[in-house]
């Protein structure tokens, strides 16, 4: 594995999630011949050393301003990463967007379901394990701000995978474009 | 299997219809009834409550700004500086010749019995007031400042009052969020270049760094009015402000490029993760250690080379009738309207207020905020903008001196202050 | 009755029905779409920016961007 991408949406706590995978020794950088600023790290992986890499926080691959300009240019940039999508439990409609967009690149994928526990505050359930089933990729619930569910993600990372976008269209009963449904 | 991999690209409406079809299977909504949270989230960015909710917030803000920098500054380096350090220094390099002890450690002057005033501020060697105002002042001011930063950051607050006062910035062709680096700038304007990166059009960066280089007085500063002019300076803020927003207005007016309007996610509140906003804040004024430091360390430099060479003397006393004419200050004040040039902290602390008027104390204390920013931030803006941004910027500035300086010299002629 | 987003009272409740072309993908991510509901949260005075609820997600837009897109108000 040659390097972690983090990505997601804003205010889904990548932030949070970032240091707790990097702890002190992150650095920040400067994209080259912007503004944007990014986080960058180490972290170990099955006693490996592997570079990880905040992504500036981006709605979709469709990008609105600047940083998520700069978001889409460095997942492009770096083919063969492995994706951490973080998504925000309480809002896993959008989060599932922009992650099926990444999963329709072909990129290595891992879900972090985050912030599980402000969903189920807002009495909002996710079952993850359908989910899992449902794309093909792992997808671990979360607790960033707590540690929570930090083991088991780092401990699968090596889980993800490139999957066809046709295989979850079927998962769910049917071709894309129809509105069949079981 | 035998399908071909290729990437396949969905439409946003197939995406979106998959995504419908996931979430169907996958999420359950329960009853949700908005609690406490939820509330207080509309009431903070509903005009009606979040503009008396801001104001608090930022008079907090203020207050925690000057109780924290006042603890350390105040109540630790000014007595380790003041009857420790600088004593101790002035003893041990007596022997120095004169150019160099004043260089290294000050005016001697200043160490003469009959001296009345503060050391730390007053002598302006580059060992004793060099180091005391970026570690002893600034230094405190901006961690104060980053931390309350990170706070609001983390906690959703900040999203907010980018959507308050949008509604004001976005006139000057301004955003939202051009909130944190005046925030920041009152801390130190160094890295308050740095934070207008976070602005989205160039337009916007250039206008924004014109802005605080001229308008917003930073944390020694601000520090040094309090010491010296606490009556005037809520004229001070109010007289920065106008100018701010006005000739915010003109620059948009005038400069070309675009001012995208806001398009932002409101994020609810939440508690803040501690660890995360202690690294946040250490990062931050890591930043403003190595950059800033040196160059206040380099002002300092110069200004002692010029009070050496006896230098300072000829430039003073050839701009004295000028600024006289134009802005109405007395002869003796051009000294240190001279050295604002290159420290305007150190500046407001050798103006002669005895001897001036409150509106000629007023006026000065204007000029040496708005006008030439500090080595430091100068610095920062030849980094961060291209050539052409650079003179407009000059040209801004000087402009800016003479328009607005004369103006208030005309509203105090009129008002017969002087 | 269909208004623009811009045009929306405080409060006031209803379906997003059209987003205009090249503005429609961009905020597409952030979940507002044709079919979803949409609440004004708040409006600022002066024509500031508004502040909408689409799906749980608050977002806050400028009043141009706002008279980009089309809703069916409630009644």
């Amino acid at each position: 594995m040659s390097k972690v991408l983090l990505m997601g949406q804003s205010n889904v706590g990548k932030s949070v999630l970032f240091n707790r995978l990097a702890g002190a020794r992150a650095t920040v950088s400067n994209y080259p011949g912007t503004t944007v600023d990014f986080d960058k790290g180490r972290m170990r992986i099955e006693g490996q050393d592997v570079e990880i890499v905040d992504i500036p926080g981006s709605f979709s691959l469709e990008p609105k301003d600047r940083a998520e300009e700069v978001a889409v240019k460095m997942l492009e940039e770096t083919k063969g990463a492995t994706v951490v999508c973080v998504i925000d439990s309480s809002k896993v409609e959008r989060g599932l967007y922009l992650a099926l967009e990444i999963i329709e690149k072909r990129h290595s994928v891992i879900i972090a379901l985050n912030m599980a526990d402000v969903a189920k505050d807002a009495n909002i359930n996710v079952d993850a394990e359908r989910l899992e089933e449902i794309l093909g990729v792992p997808v671990v619930p979360m607790v960033a701000t707590r540690g929570e569910g930090l083991k088991e993600l780092v401990s699968r990372i090596r889980e993800a995978v490139p999957v066809e976008i046709e295989g979850i269209i079927k998962n769910v009963g049917g071709k894309s474009g129809t509105s069949s449904h079981s | 299997m035998w399908e071909v991999k290729v990437e396949r690209a969905l439409t946003a409406d197939e995406r979106w219809d998959l995504v419908d079809k996931i979430t169907k299977e996958v999420v359950k909504v329960g009853a949700y009834k908005p609690g406490l949270r939820d509330a207080l989230a509309s009431l903070t960015v509903n005009p009606w409550t979040g503009i008396p909710f801001a104001i608090a917030v930022l008079y907090g803000f203020w207050t925690f700004f000057g109780e924290f920098a006042g603890l350390f500054t105040d109540g630790f380096f000014v007595r380790i500086f003041g009857t420790h350090w600088i004593p101790w220094l002035s003893g041990a390099l007596e022997g120095l010749p004169d150019w160099l002890f004043t260089i290294l450690v000050g005016d001697r002057a200043v160490f003469a019995e009959d001296f009345v005033g503060d050391p730390c501020f007053a002598a302006g060697g580059v060992l004793t007031t060099g180091l005391f105002m970026p570690f002893a002042v600034v230094l405190w001011a901006v961690i104060a400042l980053f931390l309350v930063l990170a706070i609001l950051e983390d906690t959703g607050y900040l999203p907010r009052l980018a959507v308050l006062v949008d509604t004001v910035l976005h006139k000057i062709g301004l955003h939202g969020f051009a909130i944190v680096p005046t925030l920041v700038s009152l801390g130190c304007n160094v890295p308050g270049v740095t934070a207008t990166r976070l602005l989205e059009t160039r337009k916007q960066r250039f206008m924004m760094i014109a802005l605080l280089g001229v308008f917003v007085p930073c944390g020694a500063q601000i520090g040094m009015m309090e010491e010296l002019i606490p009556g005037l300076i809520g004229w001070v803020f109010l007289t920065l402000a106008i100018g701010y927003l006005g000739f915010g207005w003109v620059l948009n007016k005038i400069w070309p490029g675009e001012s995208p309007e806001i398009l932002m996610d409101v994020p609810p509140y939440r508690a803040p993760q501690w660890s995360n906003i202690l690294r946040k804040t250490w990062s931050r004024t890591r930043h403003f250690l190595m950059v800033a430091v040196p160059f206040v360390l380099l002002g300092c430099a110069i200004v002692m080379v010029l009070y050496a060479t006896g230098a300072m003397d000829t430039i003073a006393s050839g701009l004295e009738g000028f600024l006289a004419a134009v802005f109405g200050v007395p002869a003796d004040a051009t000294a240190s309207l001279v050295v604002g040039f290159l420290r305007k902290d150190l500046a407001i602390g050798l103006l002669p207020i005895d001897a001036m008027t409150n509106y000629q104390v007023f006026i000065s204390v204007i000029l040496l905020t708005i006008y030439f920013p500090c080595l430091a931030t100068f610095a920062m803006l030849l980094r961060e903008l291209n050539w052409k941004e650079i003179l407009a910027t000059l040209g801004f500035l000087i402009v800016t001196i003479f328009v607005f300086g004369g103006i208030l010299h005309l509203i105090g002629l009129a008002g017969g202050w002087y | 009755m269909e208004k623009k987003l811009s045009e929306m009272d405080y409060e006031e409740e209803g379906t997003i029905k059209g987003i205009e072309k090249g503005f429609r993908e961009k905020v597409a991510g952030m979940g507002i779409r044709e079919g979803k509901e949409v609440k004004m949260m708040t409006k600022q005075p002066i024509k500031g920016p508004v502040v909408v609820e689409v799906g749980r997600s608050n977002t806050s837009l400028g009043m141009g961007l706002a008279a980009k897109i089309l809703v069916e108000v409630k009644r």
